[in-house]
């Protein structure tokens, strides 16, 4: 059986895991910390804004320049990813290719996203929709009156307006606490004697017709919760995602996490990759930097799904020069001039779309268009040509590539 | 950064000053507040009384000079966890446990003094094991301790034996098999020394039928105990003395250990905790594996015979923090798999709850039994009579919440080799 490393465990390296392990590989899924899903909404964002919000994204995809990296992954690998991520979490993501869900954020604003989780999606909403955001007064990081009066006087994309009012209910996640985390909160939501004492709370408060806008605590384990909140109330429901930490990317990054145990693959949390030996033009083994004296795992292939500046991968030291920390490996747009411009509220800094530069099999590439290593592959955020967070993309692009390497090794492996 | 955080720090007044000031503040600035650590959480997810790692942490740690600004410090377990999932590399757990050791230094606890003494606890039960067994169940008497030091009157106690190990190891007849494969170094701590002889005992039979010579030097207290107790002048002495001990045997051999925590502290705990920076700890953390970490390195390599017998059952395991925290992921998992027609299902759960001794303490009993409620619950579920899990403290924890029998997972590799 062939084994493969993969280095990260954030979207783009549970999918690979995932991925390879059902395909027949052995896998060790190395991760310094948690990957970046439960920082996140709990969505997959394919493309939001090409820079004006996007309704069709896998069209927009489809049309991109040839420098983005998702036309070096292909729109195939991106349909294929999202066709496999919802098959790997069934219960947890809904959505279609060719339509955006456009979604209250936490806010007030209107937040275009492709999949996501069947709690949320109430909150696609039409003109003239009759909406009470309801938020809880011990719960800190949500503030309905915020999210009620910004959504209302916000244009929906389909057209139109919403009406929405709010409502702020007394009901403590635990004794003694006034400032509860979403996660306290959803943890007492999966026990389904809070969540009926919660829907009486407020259930004589709400007028006919209207949908309930939530914050996302509706449970963290129990997938149904929020369906017995709605029916409890005899009302729809959505929720809304809230800052770190977000419980709809903990579910997304549990699950995900579960599948790869599952499938075989052996995680080793908490181990960084600092070094690695290699010979003819292969990687032979990575070492983890754990004391006193390291430990080496060596395989017939690697994935390099380690993120990028947010999470290490990519450093900028102070002369202003960027490198890939693990491999060493070649940047593309390292050399824009300047790398960072002065205006904070200006256009994108070239920085932020510095990374490996990809063949279509996802091989990192050298100058002369070689890959540097034979047996490395590169998925996700270290990926050059693109801003995730500004175009929406970087769910999408973390989802295709992860699912290409993990295709490309399997064939190269078999 | 202006100064090295890995000065030595051999000396008590040394080892404090460094807790105070050095190791791992120097990591406190790469925190970006993301509460990854928050989530994982096992003592927060149950009371409100701690306020989490990253606030206790990261953050109060900016404002301690010497002095904690907030005491809820205390309820920290130090299991570890929020170190290991931290994405930026903060040491987390370390800070608390620093600062807490700076927050006891000048009133601790007797009771903290006497949970830590696990080789005189030994020593003191062995020769009266029926008696301490008895004592140690009595209600009456545990009753009398709760109120005299402390130590709540349902927590669990190491069992008692009537044989340490090394007098079994001394009076065995000699091994059959001749070695073939070299020889290797037992350490078997406190625990495996007096309470978990059985567990010593299988590690060493299975290690001489895998073709190795087995060597057990006398050897001490590692200290652990003191450490999460936060008495780091004892805890420095009792490691360093360890180390001269393993190092006795031989200076190139692998050791080997099947006591999980007292492996983390000799591979990263002492130096990264209390600053201990000296040759003969990075030595012997550099050669010691512990035993199921040994065992997949093994199979790995091709070289573990896999000619198991069946075990047609299913039972839990549960991976202890401090074997988690060595970051070698969960091997008893993955050697386990080995054995045919055994199904292992991982509990998933964060921590037991007892944490070393933290689950011992009055004050702490109730939130230790929350910690673990899940796991004992999952235990009970998937197996009523066995359950595995890798260090000792949290073996006692499971088996008295749950009442399943909870055994190291080298008795099945013992069993399924047909070792009796
Ligand atoms: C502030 C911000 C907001 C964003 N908003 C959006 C958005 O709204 N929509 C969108 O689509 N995209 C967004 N993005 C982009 C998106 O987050 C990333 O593109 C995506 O998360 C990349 O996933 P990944 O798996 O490649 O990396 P990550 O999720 O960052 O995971 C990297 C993993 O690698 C590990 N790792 C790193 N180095 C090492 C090492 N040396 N050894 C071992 N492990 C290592 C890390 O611990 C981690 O587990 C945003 C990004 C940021 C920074």
């Amino acid at each position: 059986m062939s084994r493969v490393v993969v280095i990260g465990a954030g979207l783009a390296g549970l999918v690979a895991a995932n991925r390879l392990a059902a395909g027949g590989a052995k896998v060790v899924l190395l991760s310094k910390g948690l990957g970046g899903l439960q920082l996140g909404q709990g969505t997959i964002d394919v493309f939001g804004y090409a820079p004006e919000r996007v309704s069709n994204p896998i069209r927009t995809v489809q049309a991109l320049p040839g420098t983005h990296p998702y036309t070096r992954v292909g729109a195939t690998n991106l349909l294929a990813g999202l066709a496999y991520l919802k098959e790997l979490v069934p219960d947890l993501l809904v959505g279609d290719p060719e339509a955006n869900y456009q979604l209250p954020t936490a806010v007030g604003a209107i937040r275009p996203t492709c999949l996501a989780q069947p709690s949320m999606v109430a909150g696609n909403l039409g003109a003239g929709d009759r909406v009470v955001i309801v938020g809880l007064r011990q719960l800190k990081d949500f503030h309905p009156q915020l999210v009620a009066e910004n959504l209302a006087r916000t244009d929906l994309p389909s057209g139109g307006r919403a009406k929405v009012r709010h409502l702020l209910v007394d009901f403590p996640a635990r004794e003694g606490e006034i400032d509860s985390s979403a996660l306290t909160y959803a943890r007492a939501f999966d026990d389904p004697g809070v969540r009926e004492r919660f829907a009486r709370a407020f259930i004589g408060e709400l007028e006919s017709d209207e949908i309930v806008g939530l914050p996302a605590v509706l449970g963290v384990s129990d997938p149904n919760a929020w369906r017995h909140v709605a029916e409890k109330l005899g009302h729809p429901v959505f929720e809304i995602p809230l800052p770190p930490p977000s419980v709809p990317g903990i579910r997304l990054n549990e699950a995900l996490t579960a599948s790869a145990k599952a499938a075989g693959v052996r995680f080793v949390p908490g181990t960084r990759v600092f070094d690695f030996r290699a010979s003819d033009r292969r990687v032979g083994s990575v070492t983890i930097a754990v004391e006193p004296a390291g430990r080496e795992f060596a395989a017939d292939a690697f994935v390099l799904a380690g993120g990028g500046f947010e999470s290490g991968a990519l450093e900028l030291d102070s002369h202003g020069r960027v490198r890939e920390t693990l491999f060493g490996l070649p940047l593309e747009g390292a050399d824009a001039v300047p790398l960072i411009h002065g205006d904070y509220w200006g256009g994108e800094q070239p920085l932020f779309t510095v990374g490996v530069r990809v063949g279509s099999d996802l091989k990192p590439l050298d100058a002369s268009g070689k890959p540097v290593y034979d047996n490395l592959w590169a998925a996700g955020g270290i990926i050059a040509g693109s801003a995730g967070w500004a175009e929406k993309c970087g769910d999408g692009i973390a989802l295709a590539s992860a699912m290409a390497a993990a295709d490309s090794i399997l064939k190269e492996l078999s | 950064m202006t100064e090295v955080n890995d000065r030595p720090a051999t000396t008590a007044k040394a080892g404090l000053e460094f807790a105070g000031h050095e190791l791992s503040r120097a990591s406190l600035d790469s925190c970006v507040k993301c509460t990854i650590c928050e989530t994982q959480c096992p003592v927060s997810a149950v009371t409100p009384l701690f306020t989490g790692p990253k606030f206790i942490g990261p953050q109060a740690e900016r404002f301690r000079n010497g002095e904690s600004v907030d005491h809820s410090l205390d309820y920290c377990s130090s299991c570890g966890t929020c170190t290991l999932v931290c994405p930026q590399g903060v040491q987390v757990a370390e800070l608390n446990s620093q600062a807490r050791a700076v927050m006891k230094a000048d009133h601790m606890p007797i009771r903290d003094r006497l949970v830590s003494q696990t080789t005189l606890m030994g020593k003191l039960m062995t020769p009266v094991a029926p008696l301490a067994r008895w004592a140690l169940g009595n209600k009456p008497i545990r009753t009398l301790m709760e109120a005299a030091v402390k130590v709540h009157r349902d927590a669990p106690m190491p069992p008692a034996q009537s044989q340490t190990f090394q007098s079994w190891f001394a009076s065995r007849p000699r091994p059959a098999t001749v070695p073939t494969r070299g020889t290797l170094v037992f350490f078997h701590g406190c625990a495996g020394g007096y309470f978990e002889v059985e567990t010593s005992k299988k590690t060493v039979e299975v290690l001489e039928h895998l073709g190795y010579e087995v060597l057990v030097p006398r050897q001490g207290c590692c200290g652990l105990a003191q450490q999460s107790n936060g008495l780091f002048d004892e805890a420095t002495a009792s490691v360093l003395k360890l180390c001269d001990d393993l190092r006795s045997s031989g200076k190139d051999l692998t050791i080997i250990s099947s006591s999980g925590s007292c492996t983390g502290m000799l591979k990263h705990e002492a130096h990264e905790i209390m600053g201990v920076s000296d040759d003969r700890l990075a030595d012997v953390g550099t050669r010691i594996r512990d035993t199921m970490e040994f065992l997949l390195d093994l199979h790995d390599a091709g070289e573990l015979p896999t000619d198991f017998a069946p075990m047609p059952m299913t039972v839990p395991y549960h991976a202890p923090c401090q074997l988690k925290s060595q970051g070698i992921g969960k091997p008893a998992l993955e050697v386990l798999r080995l054995i045919p027609e055994l199904t292992v299902v991982d509990s998933e759960k964060v921590c037991c709850g007892i944490a070393g001794t933290y689950g011992l303490k009055k004050e702490k009993y109730e939130i230790a039994q929350a910690v673990g409620r899940p796991l004992f619950e999952m235990v009970k579920a998937t197996n009523p009579d066995l359950a595995l899990c890798d260090t000792e403290t949290c073996r006692w924890q499971i088996e008295q919440s749950s009442g399943v029998k909870t055994v190291h997972p080298i008795w099945m590799i013992h069993a399924a080799y047909g070792l009796g």
